[in-house]
């Protein structure tokens, strides 16, 4: 296992916290007041699913727990699972859909993702930054009035909903960034 | 998509970012119908401020006869102020932009930023308190209507009087500590090991008081649906504030908090040039030890402070994050036309 600086701990990798692993959902640089730099970790126990926020100083040192990293292959959204193929073996692995954190929404068919192992169990699932998917559902835009318009919310392939700019149309082709969810233009 | 071009179809986001505006307009007028005067000071000066825990941005002032000199972008405008109190012009505020390097760019930081400061002569942290009170209903009421907003989802009642907390009491509430142990180091140490904290050699005072704070104190503060002013912090923590005449083991220090956001900071001010030259040789000692450049002090400031402050009290407030809370955004970049965006 690897000593880590609390301050360089990002989000994405899994530490070693009162002893039982848990996934970095989220990190924020603190500085109080006149004080010094901190770390605000939202950090989800992988056992228990609990998710806590600890506050480390920059300095304090932090263990990253070793985990194996695969290419996989998006096959299918079970009921409480997804199932993830190596493209290489054809080996199939099922990942409880919560450890998706809500990300299944952005699994287009054979989007190639990896899935972190730790002793031998899936435990979470990288995406990449951004997505492409295709509109399913649009409303057409109220014609003429700039001033007045806004934006509007479609629904993606997946079942996601976005807001996007007004001249977006059923059948358009979408880059959605994956982190926040939102629209970052139309894919060429 | 940037900002100016959502500003193109989303009206929402124009309302928000067109708060701002109407923001500084009251804040302007706040303290101009009370007599301040308003000045301007300079973005970028020869001597930084000392501060242990700032990083400044720096650049090259060039000549075509001389050699280039290091110049710095301001992180407050503190000392320029206090040198135009020192020049005798009584109550002054300030709306600039300042400069933090080194903080990182999250939903409630951008490198650039706008500050407020406003300075009272012949008064004390209290006045400042009741400043903040007037000041922030007044903004409320002017642009929600009442003396109430929802901030994500949750109401916060901003009539006057504000909750008003010691450091001591809030400690003392959330882990039980009492004022002795507040001011003690080795009392806050068994405290954070106690709750699983790391305390290495070089855990200083600031450290484990701030973690214990962070993880402990803020999130009960960050509960309350009145806006709280955290007031009275021990010597200990690096400000260039006055000591307490009742209990020099503090200084009269407070912050503003709503809706866990912390809004700004507020002391007396040292005037003692003697212990205001200590503190400040103390913080660039810090400076070193922490590995970061040390820089001279400012001359200037010491000699406006042996030319004599009158009792004075001042205080920054974080406008960016203000606009946050009046327009119910979580994302410093809803209040900002260019964010900076990485």
């Amino acid at each position: 296992m690897a000593k880590l600086k609390a301050g360089n701990i990002s989000k994405g990798i899994y530490v070693l916290h009162n002893g039982q692993p848990h996934y970095v959902a989220k990190t924020q640089f603190v500085s109080p007041g006149k004080g010094s730099a901190f770390t605000r970790a939202r950090l989800q126990n992988l056992k228990s699913g609990a998710t806590i926020d600890f506050v480390f100083k920059s300095h304090d040192s932090v263990e990253e727990i070793d985990v194996e990293s695969k290419e996989m292959q998006f096959l299918y959204l079970g009921d409480d699972e997804v199932v993830f193929m190596d493209p290489r073996s054809f080996e199939q692995v099922s990942v409880p859909t919560a450890l998706l954190d809500g990300k299944e929404k952005f699994l287009v068919p054979e989007l190639k993702v990896y899935v972190q192992f730790y002793q031998e169990k899936p435990i979470g699932v990288n995406l990449p930054p951004k997505v492409e998917m295709v509109v399913e559902q649009a409303e057409e835009a109220v014609a003429g009035d700039r001033q007045t318009a806004g934006k509007k919310t479609v629904t993606m392939e997946t079942g996601l909903t976005v807001q996007v700019p007004l001249f977006i149309k059923k059948g358009d082709h979408l880059v959605i960034d994956v982190d926040s969810g939102s629209y970052v233009s139309r894919a060429n | 998509m940037k900002n100016w071009q959502w500003l193109r179809t989303d009206p929402e986001l124009k309302k928000k970012l067109l708060l701002r505006e109407q923001v500084i307009d009251l804040l302007r007028q706040f303290f101009k119908t009370r007599q301040f005067h308003e000045v301007e000071t300079p973005l970028m000066w020869p001597v930084p401020s000392a501060e242990p825990y700032l990083e400044v941005f720096e650049t090259e002032l060039l000549s075509p006869t001389r050699p280039p000199q290091k110049m710095y972008l301001l992180t407050s405008p503190e000392y320029a102020l206090k040198k135009l109190i020192a020049g005798g012009l009584g109550n002054i505020f300030q709306i600039t932009k300042a400069f933090r390097n080194n903080e990182g760019i999250s939903n409630k930081h951008n490198p650039e930023f706008t500050i407020l400061e406003w300075y009272r002569v012949e008064a004390d942290y209290a006045q400042l308190m009741t400043d903040c009170e007037q000041w922030l209903v007044e903004l409320v009421k002017k642009i929600h209507g009442t003396n109430q907003l929802v901030y994500q989802g949750k109401k916060y009642d901003f009539t006057p009087p504000f909750i008003c907390l010691s450091v001591t009491e809030a400690f003392w509430q959330t882990l039980g500590l009492s004022v002795d142990q507040v001011t003690s180091i080795d009392a806050l140490k068994s405290k954070a090991l106690e709750l699983g904290y790391q305390v290495g050699e070089e855990a200083n005072y600031e450290h484990v008081f701030n973690q214990l704070f962070l993880n402990r104190v803020e999130p009960m503060i960050a509960e309350q649906t009145k806006p709280v002013i955290l007031y009275d912090y021990p010597v200990e923590l690096p400000s260039l504030a006055r000591k307490k005449a009742s209990d020099p083991r503090f200084v009269e220090r407070f912050e503003l908090y709503v809706a866990g956001l912390e809004l700004g900071n507020a002391f007396s001010e040292l005037t003692y040039l003697k212990e205001q030259k200590e503190r400040l040789l103390a913080d660039l000692a810090l400076r070193r030890k922490l590995g970061k450049k040390a820089f001279p002090i400012d001359q200037e400031f010491i000699e406006a402070l042996e030319a004599g402050l009158p009792p004075t009290a001042g205080m920054a407030i974080g406008v960016d994050r203000l606009v946050m809370l009046l327009a119910d955004t979580a994302q410093i970049s809803d209040t900002l036309f260019f964010p900076l965006a990485v």
